[in-house]
């Protein structure tokens, strides 16, 4: 989850109310922010995803003063109408076809106030914009643009200065040499790419890779343009919802900018109404609020509402993404009423709880290999190829992959659970013998698409272990745990060695192996001691 | 009671009774044990205050090389003394003698010299008087005599000791510690009730007090036994447990459960996918028909069928339970499921790619939030944990969302545990589900961290025997 910092001198500043560091601290979880990390000026907090209004401090504030009962009620985005233009060109709809932008007017930036824009930028472009696919943001200094602008595609020779860049690069070089290039490069493909250009021809913005160099924003600015292109119309304006409002909170004054062309137009941020009953408040949070409670609730966390006939009329700002409907709205009155509020209740029932019956056999099955001295240890179930084929010795023809693994450790699905439990012996020896370790879990084969099953394996290392040991064990725990007989016949596998492998059969059906381990797999797991071990196909012979 | 003795024991204090401050090789001749008996039983009898040993550094002496020739064949004063008595009589030329006795001319002179054999006038040599046998002969003779290295406090002579230490190679020395071994006030005693009583061999009562050698029980694995422990839970508060598998389309993981098809959680490097997968009749076509219809109308995009089609190690048990949910028609219902789950997690001492989780529901017509954190509340009661609170939460599928914070006496804070929520109607509709349903659930591994004090949850997989077998089957 993103991560924001938060000065207490800059909150206390913008709050408008002198609020100790501790209620503050102790406020922050309330609207849905995690604690990260406390230090005495300031404190790191993570939002979640659906609330990207809470990226900039100047949204988390707005939060607060609602919580805190300082200011209550939606804050409203009062845009002016600007005269400055955005015409788009046909030739974009195959590639990036949406563009919007807002003016934010005669405020003042600080280092950390562009500190905090830059990471919103960053968390909506990985957030609704989806690492900036869906869609991304050019934020620029106004005052350096001569409108109106143009939004059009342009061949990869196209050359200007970007971000970052003291010299002209042609959009390829950008592409391939600066690092948002490589980064996101592949999201534009063939011959044409999107720019933005002034009306002096000067280009001052390739999305969603780079802005040009010369628009770049300072402390020294006062006007900034705000510009979203997206694939997506309705992302585009989600995103610019969430940073006109945080520019407004910041002291700029907003202006709406006008966009033409192919599809595209001015955008509204108008905010909207949804109906709320109080019945289905009240038996969700099993409570019993009254209208006038759930309209002050709502409004402590930052939403209009009112009555209208017997139902509340809920007036929701733009920037409010995560809003879908009354379930939504539910939760916005359990965070203004205060969830500390709420005390815990136990909910009457007559329902009696089962342990699932694979799980009692299970459970059966691991007292008895307890019972002849068989410890359990658990492996994961994504191993290496090394382990599970190549030390083994066995086919790999029908591995199972996942797709980019972080490790290679944890690259394939296990068929078997022996290799695992080799691996365990290998880390084990410098601890005494004998060994005696057993597994149970999940296995995997190739199927249409793909086939579960338990299986139980085990193993016993020291110097005396062989094949009648371990069928011993085998026939012991078959007979005991389940009254079953079984029989070994004389089989082959490069695990176990030659002559001294069986597989196990139980009622005609072969259920699994058991045998001496080849030495020379003893060998490749680095152990020096003779092992004896099965591997039991639990599921269809216990449980289906 | 009297302390029980060993017959080693026994046997090494009746020798000590009879003479004090023995050897340990003394103690095996006398007792007839053998050397590893008897230092075992001076180590038990140490341990028990019967004996005491005094540590000691004895010196050793073996001749060197010409030590033995002297032996064999005489000192080289010896030699020329009697060279000269049969050859010369009483006097000759010192060169005479000289080219006889080469190197050993000088040390030959020197030493019958200082003997007061001979006398030197004018580079002749006169005889004088007795030749006796001299202290460094006897010594010589001495250690040649022993069969094993002699002691140096053995031999009276020190000064004919001192002096063939100045001689090259006539002496060779070592030392080893020694232990002599003597009773204690309390031993004697001991020893003394010993020999009076002479023991029958089957009526002999052993000594409880030694230590006995380590055995381990096999025993299940520890987090198993914390898996074990949440489901007796979940069951004691009337929940039943479904299963399912580990590998689950697209659709049971992510699209029925409302998350869009292009959500950042559902990208490779977040989730598995199996490679070259694909599920072939993965839900009713009702319910594909439906849940793509919520997607269309929430998220505003066009749903794939490909996309659901698309196998993953899931990532959650909620995969489990809504398409049980979605099976069944519960008008009320407690179930619960434990489980793998699966993230594309660079594995570190935070961060598994597998874990176990669980996870609750509760189906019912008037359930509420507030039945949720009491249910919570319970669970965790029924752990031991007492101190709880509640914060608001975000998860993809649940509208309300809480999270539980838990107070950990050993790390002095409050903890992250299990996370809840009310599913989303936008998850529950569109699959026919029409009561609405309580859930929560978490990591079991992150319990069994706090369990066992482990600050690394790869140690949970590491399989050390030494861990297995020390952590306590109950704490």
């Amino acid at each position: 989850m993103p991560v924001v910092t938060l000065y207490f001198d800059r909150i206390q500043k913008i709050l408008g109310k002198k609020i100790s560091k501790e209620k503050i601290t102790s406020t922050l979880p309330f609207i849905g922010l995690d604690i990260e990390e406390e230090a005495s000026d300031h404190i790191n907090v993570e939002y979640s995803p659906n609330r990207p209004d809470y990226s900039t401090d100047y949204g988390i504030i707005t939060g607060l003063q609602g919580l805190l009962g300082i200011k209550l009620g939606m804050q409203q985005l009062h845009i002016k109408v600007g005269k400055d233009m955005i015409k788009a060109d046909s030739s974009v709809s195959k590639i990036r076809p949406y563009v919007t932008a807002i003016e934010a007017k005669n405020g003042t930036l600080d280092d950390e106030s562009i500190r905090q824009i830059i990471t919103m930028q960053e968390d909506l472009h990985n957030g609704i914009g989806r690492r900036r696919k869906k869609a991304s943001i050019g934020i620029h200094d106004l005052d350096k643009i001569k409108f109106p602008l143009y939004y059009k595609s342009i061949g990869t020779d196209h050359r200007f200065i970007p971000l970052d860049s003291d010299v002209e690069m042609t959009v390829t070089e950008i592409l391939e040499k600066t690092e948002t290039g490589i980064k996101y490069g592949n999201i534009l493909h063939g011959q044409k790419v999107p720019v933005i250009m002034d009306s002096t021809g000067k280009t001052i913005s390739l999305p969603p890779i780079t802005n040009a160099k010369f628009t770049e924003i300072k402390s020294t600015t006062k006007n900034i343009l705000v510009e979203v292109t997206a694939t997506d119309k309705n992302s585009a304006e989600d995103i610019l919802a969430v940073i006109a409002n945080t520019l407004q909170t910041a002291g700029f004054q907003i202006y709406s900018v006008r966009i033409s062309g192919a599809n595209n137009s001015t955008l509204k941020l108008k905010p909207r109404d949804l109906l709320l009953g109080s019945e289905i408040v009240n038996q969700t949070l099993g409570l019993e609020l009254s209208n006038s409670v759930i309209i002050k609730s709502l409004r402590k966390s930052r939403l209009d509402a009112k009555m209208k006939g017997r139902k509340i009329v809920c007036t929701i700002p733009r920037y409010r993404t995560d809003i879908f409907g009354s379930m939504d709205l539910v939760e916005e009155v359990a965070l203004g009423y205060g969830i500390q509020n709420l005390t815990p209740t136990i909910p009457e029932s007559v329902s009696v709880g089962e342990r699932h019956n694979v799980t009692k056999k299970l459970e059966a099955i691991r007292l008895l290999m307890n019972g002849l001295g068989y410890t359990e240890v658990m492996n994961f179930e994504l191993i290496s190829k090394e382990i599970l084929y190549e030390k083994t010795g066995r086919d790999y023809s029908k591995m199972i992959s996942v797709l980019d693994s972080k490790s290679q450790e944890h690259a394939i699905l296990r068929d078997i659970l022996l290799s695992g439990l080799m691996d365990v012996l290998s880390r084990n020896i410098h601890e005494s013998y004998p060994q005696r370790i057993f597994e149970i879990g999940t296995v995997y084969e190739k199927d249409l698409p793909l086939k579960e099953e338990i299986h139980l394996s085990c193993v016993s290392a020291h110097n005396g272990a062989g094949f009648t040991e371990i069928k011993s064990v085998l026939q012991s725990l078959l007979k005991t745990g389940f009254n079953l007989e079984c029989k070994t016949i004389a089989s082959k596998d490069s695990i176990f060695a030659d002559g001294r492998i069986a597989s196990v059969v139980v009622n005609g059906k072969q259920a699994g192996i058991v045998g001496e381990i080849n030495p020379e797999v003893i060998e490749n797991f680095k152990l020096r001691i003779p092992i004896a071990g099965f591997e039991l196909n639990l599921t269809g012979l216990i449980f289906d | 009671m009297p302390q029980v003795l060993h017959p080693i024991e026994q046997q090494i204090l009746k020798s000590l009774l009879a003479k004090e401050n023995m050897t340990v090789e003394e103690l095996v001749e006398k007792t007839k044990l053998s050397i590893d008996q008897v230092r075992r039983g001076i180590e038990w009898l140490k341990f028990k205050e019967l004996v005491h040993v005094n540590e000691s550094q004895k010196n050793f002496v073996i001749l060197g090389k010409r030590g033995h020739e002297a032996f064999e064949k005489g000192l080289p004063e010896r030699n020329l003394v009697n060279f000269l008595k049969s050859k010369f009589g009483a006097s000759c030329e010192m060169n005479e003698v000289k080219d006889e006795f080469k190197n050993d001319f000088s040390p030959a002179i020197a030493n019958a010299k200082k003997n007061n054999w001979i006398e030197i006038h004018e580079n002749r040599i006169h005889l004088k008087g007795y030749h006796d046998t001299t202290p460094e002969e006897k010594v010589i003779k001495q250690i040649a005599k022993s069969t094993s290295p002699t002691s140096v406090e053995e031999i009276n002579e020190k000064e004919a000791i001192d002096l063939l230490k100045k001689r090259p190679d006539f002496l060779s020395f070592s030392s080893s510690k020694q232990m002599t071994i003597l009773l204690t006030e309390k031993g004697a005693e001991s020893a003394k009730s010993v020999s009076e009583n002479v023991s029958d061999p089957y009526s002999r009562a052993i000594d409880v007090e030694a230590p006995a050698p380590v055995v381990f029980a096999a025993k299940s694995h520890p987090l198993q036994d914390v898996i074990d422990e949440v489901r007796e839970i979940f069951v004691s508060l009337g929940f039943s447990e479904i299963i399912g598998n580990n590998v689950q389309s697209c659709f049971w993981n992510f699209d029925a459960l409302f998350t869009p098809q292009d959500h950042p959680a559902r990208e490779m490097q977040d989730t598995f996918y199996i490679e070259n997968a694909k599920a072939m009749k993965f839900a009713k076509p009702d319910q594909i028909r439906k849940v793509s219809e919520a997607h269309k109308k929430g998220w505003n995009y066009q749903w794939q069928s490909e996309e659901a089609r698309k196998m993953v190690l899931r990532t959650h048990t909620t995969a489990i339970t809504i398409r049980t949910l979605a099976d069944h028609d519960y008008d009320e219902a407690r179930l619960f499921s434990i489980g793998k789950v699966f993230r594309n997690e660079k594995v570190s001492y935070k961060h598994l790619a597998e874990f176990h989780q669980v996870e609750g529901v509760v189906v019912g017509k008037k359930v509420t939030l507030r039945d949720l954190m009491g249910l919570q509340t319970e669970f965790y009661h029924k752990m031991g944990i007492k101190k709880i609170k509640f914060w608001p939460t975000f998860f993809p599928y649940t509208e309300p969302s809480l999270q539980s914070m838990i107070y950990n006496d050993k790390l002095a804070k409050w903890v992250e545990l299990f996370g809840m929520g009310i599913f989303r109607p936008e998850v529950t509709k569109p699959l026919g589900i029409k009561n609405p349903v309580l859930a929560w659930g978490g990591g079991i591994e992150r319990i069994a961290m706090l369990r066992f004090g482990l600050e690394d949850v790869r140690e949970l997989y590491e399989n050390k025997f030494g861990w297995l077998r020390s952590v306590p089957k109950c704490q």
